[in-house]
């Protein structure tokens, strides 16, 4: 199959730049939340990044105004009964997501597929509400989605080979990078990721080394962007420890997070967002 | 030259992403190529951790595992996929093939001449 037009669903922080991304691609996007100021907020990033592709001499005004109107805005099912693909992109919790895949079934054509953006949630659960479990899978952009090249495809235990293929091919008219996993926690990055920063969080509980010592040594080593403190505290030290959390929960110790982490979370440190973390800001 | 804390750290950075890496594909979770593309174009690793693995040699990372292993703990012991690469002589890059296939220059170099 061919995606000619998709919906993406939820216009948050990753929703409103995974229709960007489709935009720019020459793709129609139908993009729905269930509030218009999100619409308009999502509507007006929107408008910066195509501004700054123009600015950066990538594309002329005329194209960029012609890509943006590729995407309509809706707080209504109208607009999706003749999308072929719906990227359900709206807030990481279990119950609301099955709530919008049992919708999405009802009005989407039959033939047409569904795709979560999930980082966490398993696709098989959100397969098994609708009647087309075979043509479920998840589709796991990174942030910032308009930037990170990659996107996992998470293929469910009923997901056909052929809803892979057109998730491929739409990932690469995208000009992403996909890689396939199968459904299981933490997919390939967090997983791996987080068994590196557990890892490094006991190291520092053994020796006391400083973080910003460690950070700087793993920046020396250019074996990473950047340390794994300075991008917990990026990340949140809640979402972390819950990432984590969970990872400890399905392969055991070896991910279980450090007491640093579990103390800062619990004095209220959260990272950058609070104002405090590993580090002082 | 980094210090010994410091060589010891990214000693365990760089075999702990190794082993989950390793887990995914024992698991039959993904592929080691989709593996080090995701963790490349997701987390920016300069390298992913099959390549790595393979062009070290697979026999040396392998010692390091079993000295990490007794030193730090049992969640360092080699995966069985590791020893069995090690054993069949799959050594990674340098022998053309470990975790994944390499085409040797050098060979096919010849059989172009021929
Ligand atoms: N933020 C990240 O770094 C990141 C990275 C990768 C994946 N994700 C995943 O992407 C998803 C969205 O995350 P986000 O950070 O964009 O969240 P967000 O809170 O910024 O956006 C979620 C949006 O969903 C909307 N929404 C809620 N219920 C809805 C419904 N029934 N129909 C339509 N819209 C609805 C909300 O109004 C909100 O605008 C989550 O599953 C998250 O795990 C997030």
């Amino acid at each position: 199959m061919y995606v000619k037009r998709l919906a993406v669903i939820g216009a948050g922080t990753m929703g409103a730049d995974i229709a960007y991304v489709a935009a720019n691609a020459g793709i129609p996007v139908v993009l729905k939340d269930v509030q218009q100021e999100v619409l308009d907020r999502a509507q007006r990033h929107i408008y910066d990044l195509f501004e700054n592709r123009v600015k950066r001499g990538r594309i002329t005004g005329e194209q960029a105004e012609a890509r943006r109107q590729h995407i309509q805005y809706t707080t209504e099912n109208g607009l999706l009964s003749d999308v072929s693909l719906a990227i359900e992109a709206v807030s990481e919790n279990l119950d609301l997501k099955k709530s919008v895949f049992r919708e999405l079934d009802q009005v989407l054509p039959p033939l047409s597929l569904i795709a979560s953006n999930t980082s966490a949630l398993p696709i098989s659960a959100l397969a098994s509400v609708t009647g087309r479990p075979d043509r479920v899978a998840g589709f796991h952009f990174f942030f910032p989605a308009h930037m990170m090249k990659l996107i996992e495809i998470v293929q469910g235990e009923e997901t056909s080979r052929e809803t892979v293929e057109t998730l491929r091919r739409l990932a690469e008219e995208l000009r992403k990078i996909p890689v396939l996993v199968k459904d299981s926690p933490g997919f390939i990055v967090n997983r791996v990721l987080m068994a590196a920063m557990a890892e490094v969080l006991r190291f520092q509980e053994e020796t006391g080394v400083s973080y910003a010592d460690i950070d700087q040594a793993v920046a020396r080593a250019k074996i990473a962007p950047m340390g794994p403190f300075v991008l917990a505290d990026a990340l949140g030290l809640d979402v972390t420890l819950e990432v984590a959390e969970t990872l400890a929960a399905h392969y055991g110790e070896r991910f279980g997070p450090a007491n640093q982490l579990q103390q800062l979370v619990k004095q209220g440190h959260l990272g950058i967002k609070s104002g405090h973390g590993f580090y002082a800001y | 030259m980094p210090s010994d804390w410091e060589q010891q750290l990214i000693r365990r950075f760089t075999l702990a992403t190794f082993l989950e890496a390793v887990r995914l594909f024992e698991e039959g979770i993904a592929a080691p190529e989709d593996v080090d593309l995701a963790m490349r174009a997701g987390a920016g690793l300069a390298e992913g951790p099959f390549h790595w693995a393979d062009a070290r040699g697979l026999d040396v990372v392998l010692e390091e595992l079993e000295m990490l292993a007794a030193e730090v703990g049992p969640r360092f012991q080699p995966p069985a996929s590791l020893r069995e690469r090690v054993q069949r002589g799959q050594l990674g890059v340098r022998t053309g093939r470990g975790y994944m296939t390499y085409v040797r220059r050098s060979r096919r170099q010849t059989e172009e001449g021929e």
